[in-house]
């Protein structure tokens, strides 16, 4: 198959897999025990002002008819208008994005980083302390529970050692420029440096509590494959050429060590997005997790829908952005 | 060697160099609260209707008159109307404006402005709209301006503390008409570009509302009682109450909203932070079904009132931040006299039981959401109940679920609170004892013509003696025979720094009247 065909394919697939999400997700939240309009409304609220907005909302029409109005709106990039926030779910979703993106990319070099060389490195090093470092690590990383190792490391860098600040993504008295919503991006575009540093001081920590399960999962995969890279015969052969140990393992192992690596990467961005809620809320992060979760808890449907969608989307095309990359460097992948 | 060494000092600076940004005091001339920011929807005036967005809301737009507590008593002072009276009719009220009030961008502020915002909350038909619509009975004709300095409205002859209460209620900011006309769109009467913005005269201007980052306040240097001495407010959203006591311990805020119970408890008697409290503007109750089995008698419902250990919810539960007040007026309401005759009394609950008929008791089931709180307060009352023979179920519901079912009258037991919608007895008769409202009486099936009558006579009565006396003839009747078990009246707290003076004051009337020109550091 060409790359080409390959694609449309792909992304026929996609649209496939969206319309998926877009109906359970609808008639999930349309089968939970719950009345959206009177979360919004609370317990004071008379009957006939809940039967009144529930008739505003359109929420007393048949299933069916909610159905299709909704998929129309979807077609049309119009996720509709929050019942919470009385905003359209696109501005509010394109409002809170970016800092969960930035978060996601941030843990994600994180992940990598970390899980990369402590892979490697507790290969090449198999059963020496390092690789007792990286086990450990590993164990750690996918058995703390986020909220918990969040707490701890604000109390100890930030309430004990005062070296780090203690949540939000900037300083309240340091101001920074707004041109993508990508804080760390636009400092840089705007030569702010002040703001830069400071932005930086604030990812570090949730961008490691984020990253840190991812982390512990690459490293584990990237052992495994090294171990078994650096069996085969070419390695083998490599060496045996009389090759220097750091050429034969960064130019002749990693580079294709890395390939189920790849996978993870893609697999663990869709994590990052998705399970960043907690992280958002210890360190008080204002992005799309917490959006999408409040939205939940006050049944709002539009808002729920929206923004899940949207996650599903990008997770989508960050699965289909590594797809096209395998397909494009390993043929075989197309078939 | 030199080359690893190298790298291992240029990390160790980066990170001494990020380090050094983080500072650990708010500026003097500021006052940084922490709180978690998620139910903020808007800063109008006209569509706001909940309590931390109108404390902030309290403060951008001024009013007629203010609403404040003066020896633990919330009455009614001047405002932007230095008088007022009220026709013989009791229904036609005048209020005289001050002379040479502007707004904050400087326009003059006259009674045009106040009639444009009445009417507008009118046309707006949003949350608050029905105590103007339904408790005051305005309507757009019924709000008119004869000249610059005076502002008539005429009632449905509510009392003249509904009426004073209302008209110093948060959707009662004046709002600045050229500037809401400007930016009005599709004819929302700029409803839109309020949510962020600000167009008032009271003592701060919206200067941003970053969502889920902060709410910033600026000082108006055109505020009529003169600006206030804080310069800048900053709400700033953390949603975490640990990371809250965290930062407030350190000095990155100067004030914590949203501290649990067992983190206010913890800071008592600390060297750098206070606790500070007012009773809060709610009731938390159990309410029972007086249409169903057992609780048609009266004497059950006694029973169960006896039954319950309020000390030790109030102890334990809420570890103290909680009054024992078992009538539905909150401390410090109109009409509010102590009056607390129930305490834990097995024995007589027993006998009021078998008089009943019920010896061996009874099954129910008791409905509540959640939340923490109340998952502990029903297992609280269930252990109460079984000490009487009553062997309870505890069902728990997502809120929205649960006073769905209640709404319908379907619950045998509910465990849960009542907001206070306006500062006035009214507010809460009608709710707890009037079932022609369709609230809380009518949904625990207590249709009690008796109590509905004192409720709507009282309510109309503008003789303030007689008024006086016709609640504390409906709360005791309503002890004896209401449906409801009255647990407590919430503490609100706060988690303050020192260095804050005054904040006991300016948080006095909490969701009444949040006022931020007394706070100074």
């Amino acid at each position: 198959m060409k790359l080409g065909t390959y694609i449309i394919k792909r992304i026929f697939l996609m649209v496939i897999v969206m319309l998926g999400v877009a109906t359970i997700v609808f008639f999930i939240t349309r089968v939970i025990p719950a009345d959206p309009v009177g979360a919004i409304l609370g317990g004071n609220a008379p009957i006939e002002r809940v039967d009144e907005m529930r008739h505003q909302l359109g929420l007393d029409k048949p299933i069916t008819l909610q159905f299709i109005d909704y998929i129309k709106g979807i077609v049309h990039a119009d996720f509709g208008i929050s019942l919470k926030s009385n905003r359209p779910v696109l501005k509010d979703i394109i409002n809170y994005f970016p800092a969960t993106i930035e978060l996601a990319i941030a843990s994600m070099i994180f992940a990598v980083v970390v899980g990369v060389v402590l892979g490697v490195y507790s290969a090449i090093y198999r059963n020496k302390p390092i690789d007792h470092f990286s086990r450990i690590f590993s164990i750690l990383g996918v058995s703390m529970p986020v909220f918990w190792l969040g707490l701890l490391l604000l109390l100890l860098f930030y309430y004990h050692l005062d070296l780090l600040p203690g949540g939000g993504r900037n300083s309240l008295f340091i101001f920074s420029p707004r041109i993508t919503g990508l804080l760390l991006l636009d400092s840089i575009i705007a030569g702010d440096w002040i703001a830069f540093w400071d932005g930086l001081s604030h990812i570090i920590l949730p961008a490691f509590v984020l990253g840190y399960a991812s982390a512990a999962s690459i490293a584990r995969i990237m052992r495994a494959s090294m171990l078994d890279i650096l069996r085969q015969d070419f390695i083998r052969t490599a060496k045996s050429k009389g090759l220097s140990k750091r050429v034969v393992i960064y130019r002749h192992a990693l580079k294709n060590a890395l390939i189920p690596v790849v996978t993870i990467i893609g697999l663990s961005f869709g994590s990052l997005l998705s399970g960043a809620v907690l992280t958002e809320t210890i360190f008080s992060w204002p992005g799309l997790g917490r959006y999408i979760v409040n939205a939940l808890l006050v049944l709002d449907y539009p808002a729920v829908t929206g923004g899940t969608l949207f996650i599903a989307f990008v997770y989508s095309l960050a699965n289909l952005v590594v797809d096209i990359s395998y397909a494009a460097l390993d043929p075989r992948m197309r078939v | 060697m030199l080359k690893k060494m190298y790298l291992w000092t240029i990390l160790i600076v980066l990170f001494l160099s990020l380090t050094c940004l983080t500072n650990a005091t708010t500026p003097k001339d500021a006052l940084v609260i922490g709180a978690n920011t998620e139910i903020f929807i808007t800063n109008d005036p006209g569509v706001s209707f909940e309590v931390l967005p109108n404390a902030m809301v309290q403060n951008i737009y001024a009013k007629l008159v203010s609403v404040v507590v003066k020896d633990k008593q919330f009455i009614t002072v001047p405002g932007l109307a230095e008088s007022w009276e009220v026709a013989p009719d009791g229904k036609t009220w005048t209020f005289h404006l001050r002379k040479g009030l502007v707004f904050a961008d400087g326009d003059p502020l006259k009674a045009d402005a106040v009639v444009y915002s009445f009417q507008r909350v009118l046309k707006l038909q949003k949350s608050p709209c029905w105590l103007f619509s339904d408790v005051l009975g305005l309507t757009e004709e019924s709000i008119a301006a004869p000249d610059d300095y005076t502002v008539k409205i005429v009632t449905n002859g509510a009392p003249s503390n509904v009426v004073l209460t209302m008209v110093g209620n948060t959707l009662s900011g004046v709002l600045n008409p050229r500037v809401v006309k400007e930016h009005e769109v599709d004819g929302d009467m700029g409803q839109a570009w309020l949510m962020d913005h600000s167009a008032g005269a009271g003592p701060y201007n919206l200067e941003e509302w970053d969502r889920k980052i902060k709410v910033v306040l600026k000082a108006n240097e055109n505020y009529w009682r003169g600006a206030p001495k804080i310069k800048t407010v900053i709400l700033q959203d953390i949603p975490e109450p640990t990371d809250q006591l965290l930062l407030l311990k350190k000095g990155d805020i100067d004030v914590a909203w949203d501290l649990t119970a067992e983190q206010a408890n913890s800071l008592k008697g600390g060297p750098d932070v206070s606790i500070v409290t007012t009773p809060g503007q709610s009731d938390e109750y159990v309410g029972m079904n007086a249409g169903w089995g057992p609780f048609k008698d009266v004497r059950v419902r006694q029973a169960v009132k006896y039954a319950i250990d309020y000390n030790a919810i109030i102890d334990k539960v809420m570890t103290g931040f909680a009054i024992n007040n078992q009538q539905f007026l909150p401390v410090g309401y109109f009409g509010y006299v102590e009056n607390n005759p129930y305490y834990q009394d097995i024995e007589k609950a027993k006998t009021l039981m078998a008089e009943a008929g019920y010896a061996d008791g009874f099954d129910v089931e008791i409905v509540t959401n959640t939340t923490e709180r109340r998952k502990t307060e029903a297992v609280v009352v269930q252990e109460n109940l079984a000490k009487i023979g009553i062997r309870a179920t505890i069902n728990l519901m997502q809120a929205s679920q649960m006073y769905a079912k209640f709404r319908e009258q379907g619950l045998q037991i509910i465990v849960a609170g009542w907001g206070v919608d306006y500062p006035d007895a009214d507010a809460l008769s009608n709710p707890f004892a009037n079932y022609r409202v369709k609230q809380l009486a009518w949904r625990c099936v207590w249709y009690d013509d008796y109590a509905a009558d004192l409720t709507e006579a009282a309510s109309k009565e503008i003789n303030e003696d007689r008024r006086f006396q016709m609640y504390q003839d409906l709360t005791n009747y309503w002890h004896i025979y209401g449906p409801f078990a009255m647990m407590y009246q919430p503490i609100q707290f706060w988690g303050v720094r020192n260095e804050v003076k005054n904040y006991d004051k300016a948080a006095e009337g909490y969701s009444v009247h949040y006022d931020l020109t007394e706070v100074y550091k």
